[in-house]
């Protein structure tokens, strides 16, 4: 089990949750889920943010049957070679959804401030910055993802500006679309909330593990009101035809935050949104190097120059936007598949083994 | 014979060290070996003067000295139960400099006692000339700029953090005691607040930490802006400041640059001369260069108010070792904020967060309240509640008796 240093408070899983969430998804999400749901994308967010609910009840149903994570798991219960496997797709898929989150934060910054960015020198910088939040181990990762979510929280009180000219009206009428586009956007809305099942990583340095679940799914619920918060004010600021423009909807808002002091608020927001987006890759490379660790028995500290050499190659040669949206769509699907159906099949094939093996006694 | 501190002694060793201490041996018997110290040294120190450093309106105001007996009766007196615990380590195979190691029993954590305790036993050196030397001899993380123990010459200071369940360290020789374990905010609280009224000692506290981080990253902020973000600046502000910049032959991160070392300079030529003489260099360089330069077009006046200002922040912290820190972090910034603007400026403020998350002080995390979060001790961190809700000790030093104020009725919690 893990030393008892390395171990978090129990209500630290709160902004865990929250952290992985809430990433470089929420500046522009808002386009995909209105054009196939409309006025009624809210309420894809909240179907989605249930569905996310019973995952991370699943998980904890797996994790308090095993009491270890997730490889450990996969192995016990598939075996050596079929559990393996799974885990190293796992492994892969957190460390691309790690790269895309990377990746999709510098096309931001290409796009709105620094067209002519040195892409490798930046990715080296963060990397660097990654490797020395990794070092620390886990708790200085928690504590990175706990300033994360602190520190940039004031930038909720930018929504101020646009809700002037919001027009609740646009929510009206509700429930016009058909369950097909309703269920369609809460797919798509699924992508944002991607990214729980580190917990299954991180579950064994939980203090209290077992009854840290409250947490978790408060997490979740917070996660919930911010995406919610923000789709209606989507919705009653822009036009059904003005979002499909958009494609950061949630950066074009700051277009209109207007200070006595300061013109264009996105330059500072998207600065900001580097004490955002840092703590998720840095949560994404310790996840995948525990697990890899966990899976091979080798020292953690030594997979991390590896992983980070990878991101910053992988995030290099990833180029075009095109490219990006393909790689980001690519590895959302595998995480859809992998965070909720998946999950829930553990579960069932959990209880049916303790079943079995109560019998067996 | 009615004389303090007699000892009689059989040991050649121990003669001869109290003999180099200012004893004078006497001996009745040769055939005994015997012999009795008489302690005789002269101790000559300075007499219990006002605190210089850390000056405070209000309160008590005696100093610590270079004699450690005059320092452990400056705390003792504050402090006289039996409980108080000193122990002393002589260190330094030539200075042979008494360190003194005290906590209270019972309140103190024994684990952070035996800590330091340890790691001074552990030292191998020379000389100490000085407590600065323990502290940077025995800090958990001996390469970074931020100060893991405070360093104080307050004796009131001294004892009231002892009550908190902290270990303070004296060295003989050295008028400033340290504590510790210590955290990030301890070192913005001045000890003053503690005199004051909470609302208004809350206050201060804030503006204290709204100058150093306004210190920290006012001028980054200047040099990314106008070499890459004009447009962040409104129609009538950037007005202002491209008249300023106007005919200034440099780059506004050379400028920067000048300026701030223009400031260092004065601080260090201040620092080093006598106290009248460095009032008027004081003068002349902030008011004469100022001018003059930018009256010269070397430099614009909205950055010369802003250097001015930073660093006037800085010295805001009451702790003199965390201001030289803010001074010098601000450099890194200036030199990212050049390089990829305000991106640059957050990166690099994530890596002052990393850096002070991973730190501890005698192995405790030293952000705390603010990491771990721990609501408690937010009481007496970015604000000072009053002492009535302060009825329990910081949890960040563990200690082993935490109630600190006895509730008055029986009621739990």
């Amino acid at each position: 089990m893990a030393a008892k240093s390395d171990q978090i408070s129990t209500f630290l899983v709160f902004f865990l949750i929250i952290k992985i969430q809430i990433g470089v998804g929420i500046l522009g999400y808002q386009r995909i889920i209105i054009q196939s749901a409309g006025n009624d994308a809210w309420i894809a967010v909240i179907i989605s943010g249930i569905i996310y609910s019973f995952g991370i009840w699943g998980m904890y149903k797996v994790l308090n049957c095993h009491d270890m994570d997730l490889i450990g798991i996969q192995k016990r219960l598939f075996g050596k070679w079929l559990g393996g496997l799974l885990n190293i797709i796992w492994i892969l898929y957190w460390l691309m959804v790690g790269i895309s989150v990377l990746r999709s934060y510098l096309e931001i910054v290409q796009s709105w401030v620094f067209p002519q960015i040195n892409t490798w020198l930046v990715t080296s910088i963060f990397a660097l910055l990654i490797y020395y939040v990794v070092l620390g181990g886990f708790r200085v990762v928690t504590g990175i993802c706990f300033l994360g979510i602190c520190i940039p929280s004031y930038l909720i009180l930018t929504f101020y500006f646009p809700l002037e000219y919001t027009h609740f009206r646009n929510l009206l009428p509700i429930w016009n679309h058909s369950f097909q586009d309703l269920a369609l956007a809460s797919k798509q809305m699924s992508y944002s909330y991607l990214g729980v099942s580190t917990l299954m990583m991180y579950y064994p340095l939980i203090k209290n593990r077992k009854s840290s679940q409250k947490w978790a799914q408060l997490g979740n619920l917070t996660t919930v009101l911010v995406y919610l918060f923000i789709t209606i004010l989507t919705i009653g600021f822009y036009s059904e035809g003005q979002i499909s423009r958009y494609i950061w909807a949630t950066l074009s808002f700051w277009g209109i935050v207007k200070m006595p002091f300061v013109e264009r608020f996105e330059y500072i927001g998207i600065a900001t949104w580097v004490l955002v987006l840092v703590p998720s890759v840095c949560l994404y490379i310790w996840v995948s190097a525990r697990g890899i660790s966990q899976y091979f028995n080798i020292e953690q500290k030594k997979i991390y120059a590896l992983l980070l050499i990878l991101l910053v190659v992988i995030t290099n040669l990833i180029k075009a936007r095109k490219m990006i949206n393909q790689i980001t769509d690519y590895v959302a699907n595998i995480g859809l598949i992998m965070e909720i159906p998946y999950v829930l099949f553990l579960v069932c094939l959990s209880t049916v083994i303790s079943k079995k093996r109560k019998i067996k006694k | 014979m009615p004389i303090e501190g007699l000892v009689f002694t059989k040991n050649p060793v121990e003669l001869q060290n109290q003999l180099l201490m200012g004893f004078i041996s006497i001996t009745f018997n040769i055939q005994s070996h015997q012999a009795v110290l008489v302690k005789a040294a002269n101790n000559t120190s300075r007499q219990v003067t006002l605190p210089e450093v850390e000056f405070s309106v209000v309160g008590p105001k005696e100093a610590l000295v270079e004699s450690l007996d005059t320092n452990l009766y400056l705390i003792r007196k504050r402090l006289p139960i039996a409980e108080l615990a000193v122990e002393e380590i002589i260190v330094g195979k030539l200075s042979k400099t008494r360190v003194a190691v005290i906590h209270i029993e019972g309140i103190a954590n024994r684990e952070n006692v035996e800590t330091v305790i340890q790691r001074i036993t552990d030292l191998k050196v020379n000389q100490i000339i000085d407590s600065s030397y323990i502290s940077q001899m025995i800090e958990d993380n001996k390469h970074s700029p931020f100060p893991q123990f405070i360093d104080t010459e307050r004796p009131d200071r001294l004892a009231a953090v002892l009550g908190e369940g902290k270990v303070v360290i004296l060295v003989d020789g050295a008028p400033h005691g340290l504590l510790g374990p210590s955290t990030f905010v301890e070192y913005f609280a001045a000890f003053e607040d503690y005199f004051l009224n909470w609302t208004i000692a809350s206050f201060f506290r804030l503006i204290r930490f709204f100058a150093v981080l306004f210190s920290i990253l006012v001028t980054p902020i200047y040099v990314a802006v106008l070499t890459y973000h004009y447009e962040l600046i409104p129609k009538d502000l950037v007005s202002t400041l491209v008249i300023s910049r106007s005919g200034i032959p440099f780059p506004p991160i050379l400028e920067a640059l000048i300026l701030e070392l223009v400031i260092e300079l004065l601080r260090e030529a201040g620092a080093r001369l006598p106290t009248k003489v460095g009032q008027t260099i004081g003068i002349v360089g902030g008011i004469v260069i100022g001018t003059a330069s930018v009256e010269a077009g070397l430099t614009s006046n909205v950055l010369l108010i802003l250097v001015a200002l930073s660093a006037l922040g800085s010295f805001t912290t009451p702790v003199y070792q965390m201001g030289n820190t803010i001074r010098l972090i601000r450099f890194p910034l200036l030199l990212m904020a050049y390089f990829i603007g305000l991106i640059g400026i957050s990166i690099s403020f994530c890596f002052l967060l990393v850096h002070l998350l991973r730190l501890t002080s005698l192995g405790r995390p030293f952000l705390e309240p603010i990491y771990p979060p721990r609501i408690y001790d937010m009481r007496d961190a970015l604000i000072r509640l009053p002492f009535f809700l302060q009825a329990k000790r910081p949890i960040e030093v563990q200690t082993e008796d935490t109630i600190r104020l006895e509730p008055k009725e029986d009621s739990k919690d």
